[in-house]
């Protein structure tokens, strides 16, 4: 179960790693909206450039780039295949039982697939190049106009942060309690469907009670120690935007403009 | 009944956000958990249910975005939608469980657990439906994938929902309803 945890964030010293990652979510949704936004060939051509050059400016390996990639592929096959077969059955190609290959659903399913697959690589190098930390004081950032509708912000960016820190424990902890269930005869690697799924059960109300046991302590040591909420708190250094950041900024969004006002 | 401290409200909603990273690698040696066994729904719904509407669809929202960010699962692909479905589910568990007073834990659970989960696949229904997958997306689709294929989990939320509720209330880590 670790293994999964270690692999999202890579240490790097990059272009990309050294953005601040407000710019980057901001960013990240820009190019979202050019690769979504992609219907000629010539924004096609924008979007996947635009995509490669950030994944080169990263210095991350490819392969790990491409790795939730590749672990969809029959995703990607099924969706394709779906368009293909079914998305226009006015004009198609030939007819077969309920199958209607067409040049529209072929374009349709091929633009779909595209489409999902440079907003997972443009996700996947956001993840990698920037640390929990950073995307939640990120976040914590972007959300705080929200303050204006009564949200409180700084309280969310608390949570989010003690959720980060609980989850190594909670994996160590749900560890224990599966080798303990274990010596106590419950069954996880049984072949049977069943007998897997119902022994969850001994695993799943332990980890709760643990989960919610040190939560109670937490906050008993935290309220002891004079905390209410997270209004009156300040920040120990706030680092102001780089030229860097807003050259990257200002790249998005001329892209974004040049896509939707001169080509589509 | 004893009202639990806002700072304790927040600290059993990161804890659920971080049962929404934890819990599905716990169960992902199943296969097709993900989709037959639903365990990220299980600590919104907790959450909705203990904490309150705010905090439920906090921990709707940010729970499968950090499941995401930590192990890629979801895939960003499908995040948007999840996200939807899991705030409604949080948000609707804790409007319940604060307007229904039966003087009955187990009444008031089950009503808020099944009318959450119904409005939540309703609303996930409408928005895959208008926004996600526009034309690709029949009702039959929509009971197909949120009915038949996730009925195992449906079952083992009203099944371990109240039994973690009561699990927690006995070990005096929330207070009772009544």
């Amino acid at each position: 179960m670790n293994k999964l945890l270690a692999g999202r964030y890579l240490v790097g010293n990059s272009l990309l790693h050294r953005l601040d990652g407000r710019v980057k979510i901001i960013c990240l949704l820009i190019l979202i909206a050019l690769v979504i936004g992609s219907r000629s060939v010539s924004s096609y051509a924008i979007s996947v450039s635009a995509v490669c050059m950030i994944v080169l400016l990263s210095k991350l390996p490819p392969a790990y780039v491409l790795g939730p990639v590749g672990r969809l592929w029959l995703f990607f096959i099924t969706i394709f295949l779906m368009n293909a077969l079914f998305f226009d059955t006015l004009n198609p190609l030939y007819s077969w039982w309920i199958f209607y290959p067409s040049v529209a659903g072929i374009k349709q399913g091929f633009s779909v697939v595209v489409h999902v697959v440079l907003v997972l690589i443009l996700s996947s190098v956001l993840t990698m190049t920037t640390s929990p930390t950073e995307v939640t004081t990120a976040l914590e950032s972007l959300i705080k106009p929200l303050k204006l509708i009564g949200v409180p912000t700084e309280d969310v960016a608390m949570i989010i942060s003690i959720a980060i820190q609980f989850i190594p424990t909670l994996l160590e902890e749900t560890e224990a309690i599966k080798m303990a269930q274990i010596a106590r005869g419950a069954r996880f690697e049984s072949k049977k469907l069943k007998e897997r799924a119902f022994s969850v059960f001994p695993l799943v109300i332990p980890i709760f009670l643990s989960a919610f046991k040190r939560a109670d302590e937490l906050s008993l040591a935290m309220e002891a120690r004079g905390y209410r909420n997270a209004k009156k708190r300040t920040k120990r250094k706030k680092e102001p935007l780089s030229s860097k950041d807003y050259i990257a900024l200002c790249i998005c969004v001329a892209l974004c403009l040049v896509q939707f006002l001169l080509l589509r | 009944m004893k009202k639990m401290s806002y700072v304790k409200l927040s600290i059993i909603t990161a804890v659920s956000i971080a049962l929404c990273v934890v819990l599905p690698m716990a169960f992902h040696s199943i296969p097709n958990a993900g989709s037959i066994i639903l365990p990220m729904h299980i600590p919104v719904l907790l959450c909705g249910l203990i904490c309150g509407p705010f905090f439920g669809l906090l921990a709707g929202l940010a729970g499968p975005l950090l499941s995401n960010l930590f192990t890629g699962m979801p895939p960003a692909a499908f995040l948007p939608q999840m996200m939807i479905e899991l705030a409604v589910y949080g948000l609707i568990c804790g409007l319940m469980m604060k307007m229904i007073r039966t003087k009955k834990v187990f009444v008031d659970l089950y009503i808020s657990l099944i009318v959450s989960i119904i409005i939540g696949r309703v609303v996930a229904g409408i928005a895959k439906a208008l926004i996600f997958a526009p034309g690709n997306f029949t009702m039959a689709v929509w009971t197909t994938s949120y009915f038949v294929t996730g009925w195992p989990g449906i079952v083992i939320q009203l099944v371990l929902i109240p039994a973690v509720v009561f699990a927690l209330m006995k070990a005096k880590l929330i207070p009772e309803r009544y």
